[in-house]
C-alpha cells in the first residue's frame, strides 16, 4: 500500500473512532449511569458499528488491523474486563450494569471468530490459531 | 457523583485530542521532510480530504455556539442562516475549479499569488492578506473566545478563560506551525467528522431535554401567539429605511427580507476567501469539487445547518434554560461525558478554522508580501521559519485581544465575512469574466471595503474617534454590510471596466483567457443553459433568502377559527427554510454538474512556461521600500495621533 493511501485508511480509522468509539463509550457510560439497558446497548451497536466501519476500511484498502491496532484493541479491552471484574467483586454493578457489561463482552468475543472467518474464510481461521508441527520448522525430522 | 468525577471528563477528552493531532502533526512533517509542503501540502491533498475539510472549515465552530444563540435569540426572523449550507457551497461552486486549473497552470498555490500573477496587482495581494489576517484575528478568536467562557462554565471555574484560551493559542500553535498545511489537512478530517457528530449530538440532548419534536414545536406555537413576540416568527417587512442600527433603528425590526438577503451575501464570502483557496489549491485533482460542494457541503452541512443547528437553537427559544451555555451546563451536569465529547467536537471545529485561518494569515504576510517586496532573497528555509514565527506572533496577539479586547475583536470578526465577499469581483475577472480589467478590479476592491467599513461599527468607532460622526449607523436601510460594500464595488468595476483599456492585459492573464475560451472553454450543452440558470438561481435567490421570504411567513400557517395551526408541525419559516435548503442542493447541483462549473476536468493541463528574464538584485530596491513604509508609517502615525488629539472625542 502506498504511503498516501496508507495515511488516507489511518485517517479515516481515527474518524470511525472518534465517533463511534468515543460516542459508544459516552452512551455506554450514560446507560451505566441511568441504569439503563437499552442505553447502553445503544452504546455497544455504536462500537459494533465502528468496527464494522473499521473493517470495511480495510477492505477497502486491503489491509488488516495494523500491530498497534490490535494492541490497543486488547489492552482496552483487558482493562475493560479487569473494571469489570473488579465493580462486580465489590458489589458495585446493579443488575442493568452487570448485563451491559456482559453483553459488551458477549458482542467483542463473538465479533473475533466472526471477523475472522469473514476474512481468512472458516477453514482460513481456524489456521490462524491451529499452528502444525511440520509448518513450524521445528518438527522432528 | 463527585466534582472532580464530573469535571474529569473534559480533560481527559482534551488529553486524547492533543495526542491525536500531536501524532498527525508528527505524521505530516515527517512526509514533508524539511520545508517541502509546508505551504501547500505538495499540492497532495486527495480530493475527499479536500471537500470534508472545506465543509467542516464552511461550517465552523460558529454554527453551533453562535447560529444556535442567535436562533434561540431572535427565533426565525433570519432564515438565510438556516439556508447557510447552500450559501456557503456557491462561491466554491463558481470559483473552485477554474482556479485550481489557474494555479495548476501557472504554478501557483494561494490566492493572493493568484492575483499577483494575473492582475500584477499589489493591493489585491494585500487585501487577500488582510481578509485572511481578519479571519484569524478576528473571526475565529471571537469563537475562541466562546469556547474559553464555556470551559470555564464547564469546569466550574478550574481553568479560568484566561487559563483556556492560553492552552488553546498553543494547541493551536502547535497544529499549524509545526505540520503546516498538511498537518491542517490530514487532521481537518478527524476535526471535521468530531465537530459534525458534536452538531448533531447537541441537537438530539436539545430534543430529548425539551419533550421532543411536538413538545418543541407546541412550546414555539405558544410563543407565537403571544402578541410581543410573534414577529419572532415572521419576516416584518421586504425592507425598512432606517438610518440603522445605534441611528434611530430597532434591532427586532431590522430583520428584514433584504437583510435576510444581505446577510446570506456576507455567508458567500467564507469560500471566497484565502483560506478556502489555500485548501483548494493545496488538493492534487479538481475531480472532487462538485461532490464536495454538493454532497458535502450543501447537502450534508446544509441539512445539519437546517435540522441540527435549527433545533438546538429552537429549544433554546422555547426554554432559556436550554439555550446553548445552559444546555452545555445541564448537560455537564447530567452527563459529563457527552458534555466533554460534544465541547471537544464544536473546540475541533472551531480549531479547524482558527488553524487554517492563522496559517493562511501567516503565510500572506510573509510569503506573499514581506518576502517579494522587501526580502526576496529569503531562502525556503527561512520562509517557513519566519512563517512559524508569524503564526505564534498572532495565535498570542488572538489570545490577547480574546482577553482584553474583546469589543475591538467583535468589530474586526464582522468584518472577515463582508470584506471576503467583496473579493467576488476579481475572482470572476480571473475566472470567468475576462473585461473586468486590473484597474477596475482594484477599485472596486477598494471602495467595497469603503463601503463595508463605513456600514460596520468599526468604521464608524474610528471616524467618532477623530471626531467625525456618520449620519448613519450598522447595517442602514437594514441592509449588511456586505450588501453595502458589493454595490459600491460592483457600480466602481462596471463604471472603470468601461473605461479602461481591456486589451492591456498581463502574458500570464492572456494565457489564463486563452485557455478557458480554447482547451477549457465551456461545452455547447451547458452554455444553451444558461438562461435556465440564471432564472433559477435568480429565482432561488429571491425566494429563498431574498425579499420572497415573506411569503414564507404564511405558507405553511392555517387558520382554524382563532387557532392557528402550523401545517407541518413546525413554524411556517422554518420550513420554508427546509423547502429552500431542498431546491437549494437542486441549484448547487445543476450549476456544478449540469453547469459543468464545477465537474470533474478530464483534460491534462500544461504548465505555462514564463519567458527567461534576468533576475536582478532587488536590495537596494527593497531597502528603499522598508524606508519608505516606516517613514509612512510614523507620519501616519503622527497625523493619525493630532487628528484624535485635536478633534476626537
Amino acid at each position: 500500500m502506498s504511503k498516501s493511501a496508507m495515511v488516507e485508511r489511518d485517517l479515516l480509522v481515527f474518524s470511525i473512532w472518534a465517533v463511534l468509539g468515543f460516542g459508544g463509550l459516552a452512551l455506554l457510560l450514560e446507560g451505566f449511569s441511568r441504569d439503563s439497558y437499552a442505553v447502553s446497548v445503544a452504546g455497544i451497536a455504536a462500537i459494533v458499528a465502528g468496527f464494522a466501519a473499521h473493517f470495511v476500511v480495510n477492505a477497502i484498502f486491503d489491509t488488516g488491523f495494523k500491530q498497534g491496532e490490535a494492541a490497543l484493541g486488547i489492552g482496552v479491552f483487558g482493562i475493560v474486563v479487569a473494571v469489570f471484574i473488579a465493580s462486580w467483586a465489590t458489589g458495585g454493578l446493579s443488575a442493568s450494569d452487570y448485563w451491559s457489561g456482559l453483553t459488551l463482552f458477549a458482542v467483542l468475543a463473538l465479533g473475533l471468530p466472526i471477523y475472522l472467518s469473514t476474512r481468512y474464510g472458516l477453514r482460513g481461521a481456524f489456521s490462524h490459531f491451529h499452528v502444525r508441527h511440520a509448518d513450524s520448522g521445528n518438527s522432528d525430522r | 457523583m463527585t466534582g472532580i468525577a464530573h469535571t474529569i471528563w473534559l480533560p481527559i477528552f482534551a488529553l486524547f485530542y492533543v495526542m491525536v493531532m500531536l501524532h498527525w502533526v508528527r505524521v505530516a512533517a515527517n512526509e514533508g521532510r524539511g520545508e517541502d509542503g509546508f505551504f501547500s501540502a505538495g499540492h497532495s491533498l486527495s480530493p475527499w480530504i479536500s471537500a470534508l475539510v472545506m465543509a467542516g472549515a464552511s461550517l465552523t465552530g460558529w454554527f453551533a455556539l453562535g447560529g444556535t444563540r442567535l436562533v434561540s435569540e431572535i427565533g426565525f426572523s433570519l432564515p438565510a442562516v438556516l439556508a447557510a449550507g447552500i450559501m456557503l457551497a456557491l462561491p466554491g461552486v463558481v470559483f473552485f475549479k477554474r482556479f485550481w486549473i489557474i494555479a495548476e497552470r501557472l504554478r501557483v498555490s494561494s490566492q493572493a499569488d493568484t492575483f499577483r500573477v494575473y492582475y500584477g496587482s499589489v493591493f489585491l495581494v494585500v487585501v487577500s492578506t488582510v481578509v485572511a489576517v481578519l479571519f484569524a484575528i478576528g473571526f475565529s478568536s471571537l469563537q475562541v473566545r466562546m469556547l474559553s467562557q464555556l470551559a470555564e462554565t464547564m469546569t466550574g471555574g478550574a481553568i479560568s478563560q484566561l487559563a483556556a484560551s492560553v492552552m488553546f493559542g498553543f494547541v493551536l500553535f502547535a497544529g499549524a506551525g509545526i505540520g503546516g498545511m498538511r498537518s491542517i489537512g490530514y487532521f481537518g478530517v478527524v476535526q471535521t467528522v468530531l465537530a459534525f457528530a458534536a452538531t448533531a449530538a447537541l441537537a438530539v440532548f436539545a430534543l430529548f431535554y425539551i419533550g421532543g419534536f411536538e413538545a418543541l414545536n407546541g412550546k414555539l406555537l405558544a410563543i407565537a401567539a403571544a402578541p410581543e413576540s410573534a414577529h419572532l416568527f415572521n419576516i416584518s417587512k421586504v425592507i425598512d429605511f432606517t438610518a440603522g442600527l445605534g441611528r434611530g433603528g430597532e434591532y427586532a425590526a431590522s430583520h428584514t427580507g433584504v437583510a435576510n438577503l444581505s446577510l446570506a451575501f456576507a455567508l458567500m464570502g467564507f469560500q471566497a476567501s484565502p483560506l478556502a483557496f489555500k485548501l483548494v489549491l493545496s488538493t492534487r485533482s479538481p475531480n472532487g469539487i462538485a461532490a464536495g460542494q454538493t454532497w458535502v457541503t450543501a447537502g450534508f452541512l446544509g441539512a445539519l445547518v437546517v435540522f441540527a443547528i435549527g433545533l438546538t437553537g429552537a429549544a433554546g427559544l422555547a426554554d432559556k434554560n436550554l439555550a446553548i451555555a445552559a444546555l452545555f451546563e445541564r448537560l455537564q451536569e447530567q452527563s459529563p461525558w457527552f458534555a466533554a465529547w460534544i465541547f471537544m467536537g464544536i473546540a475541533a471545529g472551531v480549531q479547524l478554522l482558527a488553524g487554517l485561518s492563522l496559517f493562511v494569515a501567516a503565510e500572506g504576510l510573509v510569503r506573499h508580501i514581506y518576502k517579494p517586496y522587501f526580502h526576496s532573497r529569503l531562502s525556503k528555509r527561512g520562509t517557513v521559519n519566519l512563517t512559524r514565527i508569524a503564526i505564534a506572533v498572532l495565535a498570542a496577539l488572538a489570545m490577547v485581544m480574546e482577553n482584553i479586547a474583546p469589543v475591538t475583536l467583535s468589530a474586526l470578526g464582522s468584518l472577515a465575512l463582508p470584506i471576503a465577499f467583496q473579493l467576488w469581483t476579481p475572482l470572476l475577472g480571473v475566472s470567468w469574466l475576462g473585461w473586468i480589467t486590473r484597474q477596475a478590479a482594484t477599485t472596486g476592491v477598494g471602495f467595497g471595503i469603503a463601503g463595508v467599513i463605513l456600514t460596520e461599527p468599526l468604521g464608524y468607532q474610528v471616524l467618532s474617534f477623530f471626531g467625525l460622526e456618520l449620519p448613519w449607523g450598522r447595517w442602514p436601510w437594514t441592509i449588511h454590510s456586505a450588501l453595502w460594500g458589493m454595490a459600491a464595488n460592483l457600480a466602481v468595476v462596471l463604471i472603470i471596466s468601461a473605461i479602461t483599456d481591456r486589451r492591456i492585459q498581463r502574458t500570464e492573464a492572456r494565457e489564463i483567457r486563452h485557455l478557458f475560451s480554447g482547451l477549457l472553454a465551456v461545452r455547447p450543452k451547458a452554455r444553451a443553459l444558461r438562461s435556465t440558470a440564471w432564472s433559477i438561481a435568480i429565482g432561488w435567490f429571491f425566494l429563498a433568502v431574498g425579499p420572497g421570504l415573506i411569503f414564507g411567513n404564511y405558507a405553511f400557517v392555517a387558520q382554524n377559527g382563532e387557532e392557528t395551526v402550523w401545517l407541518l408541525g413546525m413554524p411556517s419559516l422554518w420550513a420554508w427554510s427546509l423547502a429552500a435548503w431542498i431546491s437549494g442542493l437542486g441549484l448547487v447541483w445543476f450549476l456544478a454538474y449540469k453547469m459543468e462549473m464545477a465537474s470533474p476536468v478530464t483534460v491534462e493541463i500544461p504548465p505555462y512556461e514564463p519567458p527567461l528574464t534576468l533576475r536582478k538584485d532587488q536590495s537596494a530596491l527593497e531597502r528603499e521600500r522598508l524606508r519608505i513604509l516606516v517613514i509612512t508609517g510614523a507620519i501616519g502615525f503622527v497625523l493619525a495621533a493630532l487628528t484624535a488629539f485635536s478633534f476626537g472625542r
